[in-house]
């Protein structure tokens, strides 16, 4: 899957998930402030993520450091990257 | 009528909320379908013995444990009297292929000891498991007052599961079904409960364990008593049927049954999480929140059968009963023949006996598909084919009893027995789940916050089993109106 693939399947599935304006999702937007995604929607995102891509996600430090739509789309390029290669 | 804060359940940990609430000052009313509080650890009366439902023993009362700190809280302790079980084996682990016995003590030291001596080839990984549950069961922001953290409540993300983290400390089957066992306390096999998840409720067990003289039905009215003292509105028969909303998703109220508003600022929901988006406005969760709770798996069901044991049995006295049939643990979920099946034995009311005879309750889980035909039917809807469901296991039960365990042949009388279908009436949940939602690797259960401004969730589904998992899930919600390091420093003050 190309990463435009990757980027495309994120943004279609957090848009629809919570209800995003899709215009907004620019890879520098906020989750937070942006996107109005707070730590009430942490687990969610979690799950959409893993229903979309059919992955199991545990690293729980890397997506504590998650901040904007761009780290989300970094972490799966790299995640299916490792899984790939395991 | 407006409040404070409106409480939807009234069971443990819906108790416990209106209490906190009340406490500190909120004016309270709480609402609860059944016609009393507490429904399910009320228990029964039947040809003069009292048979205890849903509660049998705790852990974590011991003077100045986190149980015994609630309920001085609350104003609770002086209405209830405990008592200790068998430090020297609270629960007796029974393997019947190869046999092989074990009483399970209380108190780190001793469990230690009693291991080491039984597995003495697993010190190592028996500290190492110890040493592992202790450290996840302190690291509670309730549960130990000390530590010092700003976000109470679970982690995210799940850790490795009960059997992943024993398949690497150690190779002996028995020993890990021993240090499993604990799993028929929480509905959830080894392999699909987080270790974490396991320590929280096994570990409350490994320093001290009691039950309250009187059972459940005392603990039911000392809440009662003290939320007539707090002056709480409690209003039974009375259930939620919409939570009203206004303007930016913000609560405003609660239309109960009879069309009946009650407004409130705040509301916290102890019911069962699906049937909460029942009431709750489409529009005001977003679809993937929606769409994780209507996906919640609950834990399996069970049949209890209420036997009359003459004389009494001397080997559940301040201590019950873990049968296993192998040492393999076996999923709570499937669809075991009955002697395949793990089973759980406790004495009934054990404070106040008869001399000659005394109650007896044996738990074996049953899994949803055994009764899928009840799912939308009522007993009285086919009568004779409930009776026929209910009559063939409790024989299948009772004979497995008699034959696995001779203690107990020939000394077993049948007085009453509880299906899935009673669990599903009295603890009012869609399936009758003996402990509602699992808490499992990969389900990632409700917080106690929600999109919806002034609701919140408490109940076990958001933290833990248990009396202890319901009153620590009750702190856990008022804690986000009132403040948690504030509710920390009032609960300190009670050491």
């Amino acid at each position: 899957m190309t990463d435009e693939k990757v980027i495309e399947i994120i943004n279609s599935s957090l848009a629809e998930e919570f209800e995003l304006d899709i215009e907004k999702m620019v890879p520098d937007a906020l989750l937070k402030d942006d996107l109005g995604l707070d730590s009430l929607d942490r687990v969610d995102t979690v799950i959409v993520l893993e229903h979309a891509f059919k992955f199991k996600i545990r690293e729980e430090e890397a997506i504590r450091e998650i901040r904007t739509l761009g780290d989300i789309h970094r972490f799966v390029i790299n995640k299916i990257r490792d899984l790939g290669e395991a | 009528m407006k409040y404070d804060c409106l409480i939807i359940g009234g069971g443990v940990s819906g108790l416990t909320a209106a209490l906190v609430m009340a406490k500190n000052g909120y004016h309270t009313a709480l609402l609860e379908s059944s016609r009393k509080t507490a429904p399910t650890i009320r228990g029964f009366k039947r040809q003069g013995l009292f048979f205890d439902t849903g509660f049998h023993y705790t852990g974590g009362l011991s003077d100045g444990e986190p149980l015994d700190i609630f309920f001085q809280y609350l104003g609770l302790s002086g209405k209830i009297e405990k008592y200790p079980f068998d430090e020297n084996g609270f629960d007796t682990f029974r393997c019947l292929e190869p046999n092989f016995e074990f009483p399970f003590p209380y108190g780190y030291n001793r469990i230690r000891e009693r291991f080491s001596k039984r597995f003495p080839e697993e010190t190592k990984a028996i500290d190492e498991y110890l040493n592992a549950v202790k450290h996840v069961y302190h690291s509670q922001s309730y549960i130990n007052l000390d530590i010092d953290t700003n976000n109470p409540g679970l982690s995210v993300v799940h850790g490795p599961s009960l059997k992943e983290f024993l398949d690497r400390i150690t190779d002996n089957e028995m020993l890990k079904c021993i240090l499993s066992m604990h799993c028929l306390l929480h509905g959830v096999a080894p392999e699909e409960v987080s270790f974490f998840s396991h320590a929280l409720v096994a570990g409350s067990y490994y320093e001290s364990v009691y039950g309250i003289k009187g059972g459940g039905f005392s603990l039911a009215e000392a809440f009662d008593a003290r939320l007539k003292e707090l002056k709480v509105d409690v209003f039974c028969n009375r259930e939620a049927k919409e939570i009203l909303l206004s303007g930016e998703n913000e609560l405003s109220g609660v239309m109960c049954g009879d069309k009946e508003i009650l407004y409130c600022e705040h509301c916290i929901s102890t019911i069962h999480p699906q049937q909460l988006l029942a009431i709750v406005p489409h529009s005001a969760f977003r679809p993937a929140y929606r769409k994780r709770i209507e996906a919640l798996e609950d834990t399996c069901s069970a049949i209890m059968v209420y036997v009359k044991t003459v004389p009494p049995l001397k080997e559940i006295e301040r201590a019950n009963l873990f049968l296993f049939p192998s040492p393999s643990f076996p999923d709570p979920c499937a669809a075991d023949p009955i002697d395949k099946r793990p089973m759980f034995i406790a004495r009934a009311r054990q404070d106040e006996g008869k001399a000659f005879e005394e109650g007896c309750i044996i738990i074996c889980p049953e899994p949803h598909t055994g009764t899928e035909y009840w799912s939308t039917l009522f007993p009285t809807d086919d009568p004779d084919a409930y009776q026929s469901y209910k009559h063939d296991m409790t024989r299948r039960i009772i004979t497995h009893i008699e034959t696995s365990c001779p203690e107990f042949k020939g000394r077993i009388t049948h007085v009453e027995s509880a299906t899935p279908v009673t669990l599903k009436r009295y603890t009012n949940s869609p399936r009758g789940g003996i402990y509602g939602v699992k808490h499992k690797i990969d389900q990632y259960n409700p917080m106690a916050a929600t999109r919806i401004k002034g609701l919140f969730l408490a109940g076990q589904a958001t933290t833990a089993p248990g009396v202890l998992g319901a009153v620590v899930s009750g702190f856990l919600a008022c804690g986000n109106i009132i403040g948690h390091e504030k509710l920390r420093e009032e609960l300190k003050a009670c050491i």
